[in-house]
């Protein structure tokens, strides 16, 4: 046994004395290095463990807002009353405001940074939407900016952000109160794009808003990055305060509206029908209850109502605010039982979503929350809704959601299946970020990537056998082999990245099932990220707390996992590069190896009372480091797998060698059998090594 | 000034906060196989944007994946490929055979051959998949010939390569 042990030893030094001495220096490039260069120094508002610290604070802005909606000429007016509560411990001498709707002003510095080029032809529609004659200005016209008590404030905008210039400084621990009016042009967002907007249809003249961004919005301020600095240049999302909102919003008296917050005048609003309705909604579990049917809304759809009527909502503890109104909408509901709590799911659409969205709508919702509960904590508002926004955009208790059939009422499972895929993704940023409120603007993976991985687990939940796309390790494989310099690291901001989806949303979403699948197991996975989510909920997380928090309620050191899936573009490469046979011959007490040379994994010789001892050489062609999951496959046809952690390329990112010894003869080994490593080029990965391809196998199958 | 607003629009309609795949990439792979003396040639693209092309291009109503799938589709598609897929071998041009397709997810893998090759210095290739109806469209072409592997991302407007 010493001397197998001595054996063994000396395996793992024979890597070293191939090294090459060489006379210069160098600095720690070992690739399971901590991150203590990559990561803040931990203080007591943010500690080590990845928790806040005692003395974390936050800012609360809480806004009374009325706004009107002008049908007839789509424009939103609004008036607002802003409570800033400076709880940060420092004095501050300005206010920054968010101005986004800029993004779509005439003098707007968005198109200018993209590069433009002259098409060989495009279609007359394009060509007059591309070169139009006049640019529309969607932007915010400030009316006024004042005091409480009406006297003008002092401000100056910069793009996207508006400067409120204090008399005096805000002393830490107060509050200040001023007031902003404004007005904009709403954009129809299926000819001119944009998160936020309204949908025209033609054959009936109705519009449907969905609106967002729609008000000016208290920038974050906090210790990571004082106050934002970091304008909208429109893809890169937001970073918001949470506080209390009161709103009043005023339609078309025969509009359906949807919003952030509680309807406060249920009475007013609905009909004495639609309450009752809603009654029956409110304890029925299993299937939506109509509350406005495409009857009804269809007849309602025909006239126009020359009167107005007022929505009033209070949202307590949200970080934003978004409405869904149109005279077309039909709504459904049906109850989401929380862990004993009851949650309202609710989807909005027009006769044109339907049966996809009475199908599909608010059954996804609520399968959302329920999954999404399971593994953070229980979804603490009152409802969530879906509409029939036709794009796929997130906001607190609300979303806007793409899918509609055919003319003829029938959808494929594609239509079905994208359409689930977004409802279940954007009702999940309620979780990510609109309550673990991490800084979009910054780290759009922090909120795409995490939401796109529970978003799978909903799924699968939603119907067995979910076909599954983004976030499975196979299908990142062609992004992570593709051209380096076209690949960014996901900690990359949003706005500089070149294939936004997959780097913010397919990787982070594949590098954690992998954790959870493959590395830390599901138990120790889903307990840290748990933790995660609870410890930050309400709170401003940065990425530094979440690596932390999954290191440190798992017990497992990470460090090694983030630099190479989070801060490089490499990818995972491991194949087999030869086996050498041994077996033993034992005279007294030495223990001889003998080699057999023959091809193959076949024993020539094979002395009865040997083991079958396989010296087996791993290389590593990529740059990843990544557990080594071996499944040797008997030749009496079982198999046996057996997984080194990825500790093992420590000492030699290269090639390992490691020694496997069995009682029964191998005949077939293979690298990641089941795909779960993301492993780009598997040509490598058996021995023997295969001697049909992919290519070959297709055209065997075809030809039968 | 105007060039500057043209593609306002184009960027803005990528910001969603959903991407169903919001890049327009496919991915050719030539393997030149000694042993069966043959050009394999695998590519991927996306099946939304393949579906698209053909049906604007054949005037037809592909729907793939689902119950009411275009019977004999892979008419359409050997059609397609013959039109926007050419090679060269030792600057001769080849034809190739199309042997079919399959789906996997979101994706459409095709399997094309060029067989009787016994021996080659260089590929040619012009790849025009899917950039009449998608001017963004990148067409990264990679080719393995004997142990050297090289790729590149080809365009609308740089259509073709040659691998030595």
């Amino acid at each position: 046994m010493k001397k197998i042990g001595f054996f063994l030893f000396s395996l793992v030094f024979a890597a070293n004395s191939f090294a090459q001495t060489t006379k210069e220096g160098h600095t720690n490039k070992n690739k399971f290095r901590q991150l203590k260069q990559e990561l803040p120094t931990p203080n007591s508002e943010r500690t080590a463990s990845g928790a806040p610290g005692k003395k974390y604070t936050q800012q609360k802005v809480d806004y009374v807002m009325d706004i009107t909606l002008d049908d007839d000429n789509t424009k939103i007016t609004g008036a607002e009353t802003i409570t800033y509560h400076n709880n940060s411990t420092d004095d501050l001498s300005y206010l920054w405001v968010q101005l986004d709707q800029n993004v779509r002003a005439a003098d707007s510095k968005t198109p200018d940074i993209s590069s433009s080029s002259i098409p060989k032809k495009m279609n007359k529609a394009k060509f007059e939407k591309s070169f139009p004659e006049e640019r529309f200005d969607g932007g915010f016209n400030i009316m006024s900016v004042t005091n409480k008590d009406g006297s003008k404030l002092s401000h100056t905008i910069n793009q996207t952000m508006m400067r409120i210039n204090l008399a005096k400084p805000l002393a830490s621990g107060d509050i200040y109160k001023f007031k902003i009016k404004w007005w904009y042009n709403i954009n129809n967002h299926r000819t001119q794009g944009g998160r936020s907007g309204y949908e025209h249809f033609p054959k009936d003249g109705n519009n449907n808003y969905v609106i967002a961004q729609f008000y000016p919005r208290m920038c974050v301020y906090d210790n990571v990055e004082g106050w934002q600095n970091d304008q909208f240049w429109g893809r890169s999302e937001f970073a918001l305060e949470f506080g209390d909102f009161t709103v009043n919003i005023t339609v078309p008296e025969d509009h359906m509206l949807g919003a952030t917050g509680i309807l406060k005048n249920e009475k007013e609003v609905l009909s004495r029908k639609e309450r009752k309705r809603l009654e029956v909604a409110r304890t029925t579990f299993d299937n939506p209850v109509i509350i406005r049917t495409q009857e009804e809304a269809e007849k309602i759809e025909k006239t126009r109502a020359s009167k107005t009527k007022t929505w009033k909502f209070f949202a307590e503890n949200v970080r934003d605010y978004a409405f869904a109104t149109s005279r077309k909408f039909i709504w459904d509901a049906m109850a989401v039982d929380i862990n004993g709590k009851t949650v309202m799911a609710y989807s909005l659409y027009s006769k044109e979503a339907n049966p996809l969205y009475g199908d599909h709508s608010t059954r996804a919702v609520a399968q959302t929350l329920k999954t999404y509960s399971k593994y953070t904590f229980d979804y603490p508002y009152h409802k969530a809704i879906s509409v029939d926004g036709q794009m796929g955009m997130e906001y607190p208790q609300i979303c806007f959601n793409p899918g509609r059939p055919a003319a003829d009422g029938t959808y494929s499972d594609r239509v079905k299946y994208t359409m689930i895929h977004v409802t279940i993704h954007e009702v999940g940023h309620n979780f990510f970020p609109m309550i673990v409120n991490s800084d979009e603007r910054q780290w759009t993976w922090m909120d795409e990537g995490l939401n796109s991985y529970l978003e799978m687990l909903a799924e699968l939940d939603y119907e067995e056998n979910y076909p599954l796309k983004r976030g499975l390790p196979k299908n990142i494989v062609g992004y992570m082999r593709g051209d380096q310099s076209k690949i960014a690291p996901i900690m990359s901001k949003g706005d500089n990245v070149y294939e936004f989806g997959n780097n913010a949303y397919g990787k982070p979403a594949t590098a954690l099932w992998i954790l959870r699948e493959t590395i830390m197991g599901k138990e120790l996975f889903d307990h840290a990220f748990r933790t995660y989510s609870q410890r930050w909920m309400f709170k401003h997380p940065s990425p530094a707390d979440f690596f932390r928090t999954m290191e440190d309620a798992s017990g497992i050191d990470l460090d090694w996992f983030w630099r190479g899936w989070f801060y490089t573009t490499d990818f995972n490469d491991i194949g087999i590069k030869g086996v050498k046979k041994f077996q033993t011959n034992t005279t007294g007490d030495t223990v001889e190896f003998v080699e057999d040379t023959s091809k193959g994994l076949g024993f020539v010789n094979k002395n009865e009372n040997s083991k079958y001892h396989y010296e087996i050489t791993y290389n590593k062609p990529g740059g990843l480091v990544m557990p080594i999951i071996v499944e040797f496959t008997y030749k009496d046809g079982t198999k046996e797998r057996k997984t080194y952690p990825a500790q093992i390329w420590r000492y030699n990112d290269k090639e390992v060698t490691k020694v496997f010894s069995s009682l029964k003869e191998i005949e077939s080994i293979m690298i990641d059998p089941n795909l779960e490593t993301a492993d780009v080029d598997t040509s490598n990965n058996s021995f023997p090594k295969e001697k049909t391809n992919k290519f070959e196998t297709f055209k065997t199958k075809i030809k039968g | 000034m105007k060039l500057n607003k043209t593609f306002l629009l184009l960027f803005i309609i990528s910001f969603l906060s959903f991407t169903p795949h919001k890049y327009y990439l496919s991915l050719t792979q030539i393997n030149y196989k000694t042993e069966s003396k043959s050009i394999q040639i695998i590519i991927n693209v996306f099946m939304d944007d393949i579906e698209t092309a053909l049906n604007k291009d054949y005037a037809i109503d592909l729907q793939l994946t689902t119950k009411k799938e275009l019977k004999n589709n892979d008419v359409f598609f050997k059609k397609y490929l013959k039109e926007k897929l050419h090679f060269k071998v030792d600057e001769i041009a080849k034809n190739f055979t199309y042997i079919g397709k399959e789906y996997d997810g979101d994706l459409v893998y095709f399997y094309l051959e060029i067989e009787n090759i016994n021996q080659l210095k260089t590929i040619e290739i012009t790849n025009n998949i899917l950039t009449k109806h998608f001017p963004k469209q990148q067409n990264l072409t990679k080719c393995k010939l004997g142990e050297k592997h090289k790729s590149i991302l080809l365009t609308q407007t740089e259509n073709s390569a040659i691998f030595k």
